[in-house]
């Protein structure tokens, strides 16, 4: 357990915790309700300055600070959904990048924000019980979400958007509240990421931190709750395995994506059932309990 | 009253006129064929239906009550299902979840049921695995419950479909070309199916290329040539109909 308290580890397993928890909120938009979005930074920014502001102007507690980031980025990205998600495809990406340089300028120009300078000091109180917390209750309520006739309406949306709607899913609505809760975990995300890092500016959340964010969704498996928890432990700890290659850590890190889409190009645990897996692995594996069936399963 | 009334329906696409003046009425527990030469206008007919476009002069009614601007979600909701000509499943999800999917309609809870679970939740998840798999019983399915729906066959994907849109609980099912791309032996157990459907007190209007399918399957049978409404009747008198015989065989063809 020693190694956890040694600080370099500690703040790469927050870090990680911190990713895992943005990119599962951008997995519901993209992986699950299959809305590509490329401004996945612009909510993250949102939530860290949010709650920055709150508790550096206003002196409140944390917890308050770190839910009015993710409440205001959920606020926006209903706000953003409004006009843009009866866009599709293509047509949204660019819908949600204009708005992601949008917010960049705006917090670059802005007093308040600090400007180009960003805000600091933003009070330290981000600690590693709180983040593993965070994570295990959004992978929680993520798992729920995948299991149910909400995610399964989702999961329509991804695969037919027009018969979707003909089994009487009011898909504009679904798509709002994906995005909103997307958006949420982003906030979530940037709050707890500003009163790690202590300092933020309007950099930090560029159109870089968007792709960063999306390739560990499409690493790990679009859809797939476990394949974006492994993108985002791969793509966080990967530049810090590559620092023995020095200046040429960048090149490796791209070389390592493009190896990583030409072996899995539908991610690592793309089109896994992990669940089955698991269950497999460890011999559990029973007969699907499923009520009012008479036919016997066929031995395939 | 009938089950659904179409008067005046017309839509436009910029010039082209796709569908003019069609009047057509459904009556409930009747089988209804929609025929006519590629191009006539039947699918676009469903798709006004359905909500998927909304016509451009004219009122549809169901049950008395008029749908005509409806979105498509709003239109399952008041018991219209569909599939369609061009299958549109949702391809990498299983069976049993496409079906599922299909009981949205008559299903309530939301993003918070997903989250909190409670026991009405579950009942009610209970409820829709039962519809689902009786539905894929009905349409022969039930082997496949654990497939992805893109690894079924043509004609499996087919009643596939139907399955999804029975789970909607529905009153009137729309049936686009169901028997394209079937063999012989499917299309009777197709038909067998289909009237299955109707003794379970549903209404069935369908669209269909294959003659000897709808004039032995169906009650009525209406025509469509070039967006218009040529003939309306019982197998045998669309049969004979001269109109019907010119559009299908060309002028010279009797």
């Amino acid at each position: 357990m020693d190694f956890l308290f040694n600080d370099y580890n500690a703040r790469i397993i927050i870090n990680i915790g911190i990713y895992i928890i943005m990119a599962l909120g951008l997995n519901l938009i993209t992986g699950v309700t299959g809305q590509l979005s490329l401004g996945h930074a612009a909510f993250m920014s949102i939530g860290a300055y949010t709650s920055s502001l709150l508790s550096m102007k206003l002196g409140l507690p944390f917890g308050v600070a770190l839910l009015g980031g993710s409440l205001t980025a959920a606020f926006f990205g209903v706000l953003l959904g409004f006009p843009t998600l009866r866009l599709t495809g293509d047509y949204l990406a660019m819908a949600t990048l204009g708005f992601a340089e949008i917010v960049r300028v705006i917090l670059t120009n802005l007093e308040v924000t600090g400007g180009a300078l960003g805000l600091s000091p933003i009070p330290y109180k981000t600690t590693m019980p709180l983040v593993l917390i965070s994570v295990i209750l959004i992978v929680f309520a993520m798992a729920r979400i995948e299991r149910s006739r909400f995610g399964r309406a989702l999961l329509a949306i991804r695969e037919d958007e027009i018969a979707a709607e003909t089994m009487g899913i009011n898909t504009f609505r679904y798509k709002i509240v994906a995005f909103a809760l997307g958006s949420f975990c982003a906030g979530l995300g940037g709050s707890l990421y500003a009163h790690f890092i202590t300092y933020i500016n309007p950099v930090d959340f560029g159109f870089n931190k968007s792709i960063e964010i999306l390739n560990m969704v499409v690493l790990g498996g679009m859809g797939s709750i476990p394949g974006t928890i492994l993108g985002s432990v791969v793509l966080t700890i990967a530049p810090e395995f590559l620092r023995f290659v020095e200046q040429y850590r960048m090149l490796f890190y791209g070389a390592l994506l493009v190896i990583m889409m030409i072996f899995r190009p539908n991610g690592l645990l793309g089109g896994v059932n992990f669940t089955d897996l698991v269950l497999k692995t460890f011999g559990l594996k029973k007969k699907k309990k499923v009520n009012g069936s008479s036919e016997k399963e066929g031995v395939k | 009253m009938s089950l659904l009334q179409l008067k005046n329906t017309t839509i436009r696409f910029g010039g082209l006129v796709a569908v003019e003046y069609v009047d057509l009425t459904i009556e409930k527990g009747e089988i209804l064929a929609l025929i006519g030469p590629n191009g006539a206008g039947k699918s676009t007919i469903f798709n006004m239906v359905t909500g998927i476009y909304p016509p451009t002069e004219g009122n549809i009614y169901f049950s008395g009550e008029e749908i005509t601007h409806l979105k498509p979600y709003q239109i399952t909701a008041r018991g219209i299902a569909r599939t369609f000509q061009n299958i549109r499943l949702f391809k990498d999800l299983s069976v049993l979840d496409n079906v599922k999917i299909g009981c949205h309609n008559h299903t309530k809870s939301e993003l918070w049921g997903a989250l909190s679970r409670l026991p009405a939740v579950k009942k009610e998840e209970a409820e829709i695995t039962d519809k689902a798999l009786a539905c894929l019983e009905l349409t022969g399915l039930s082997k496949k419950r654990d497939e992805l729906a893109k690894n079924l066959s043509y004609g499996e994907q087919r009643r596939l479909e139907i399955a999804r849109a029975l789970a909607a609980e529905p009153k009137l099912l729309l049936l686009d070309e169901p028997a394209a791309g079937m063999n012989s032996g499917e299309k009777v157990s197709l038909a067998n199916m289909v009237r299955e459907i109707r003794d379970m007190g549903l209404t069935i209007f369908l669209v269909e290329h294959d003659m000897k399918f709808v004039m032995g399957l169906s009650d009525r049978v209406v025509v469509l040539n070039y967006g218009r409404k040529i003939a309306d009747g019982t197998p045998e008198e669309v049969k004979k109909n001269p109109d019907v015989i010119t559009a299908y065989l060309g002028k010279d063809g009797v």
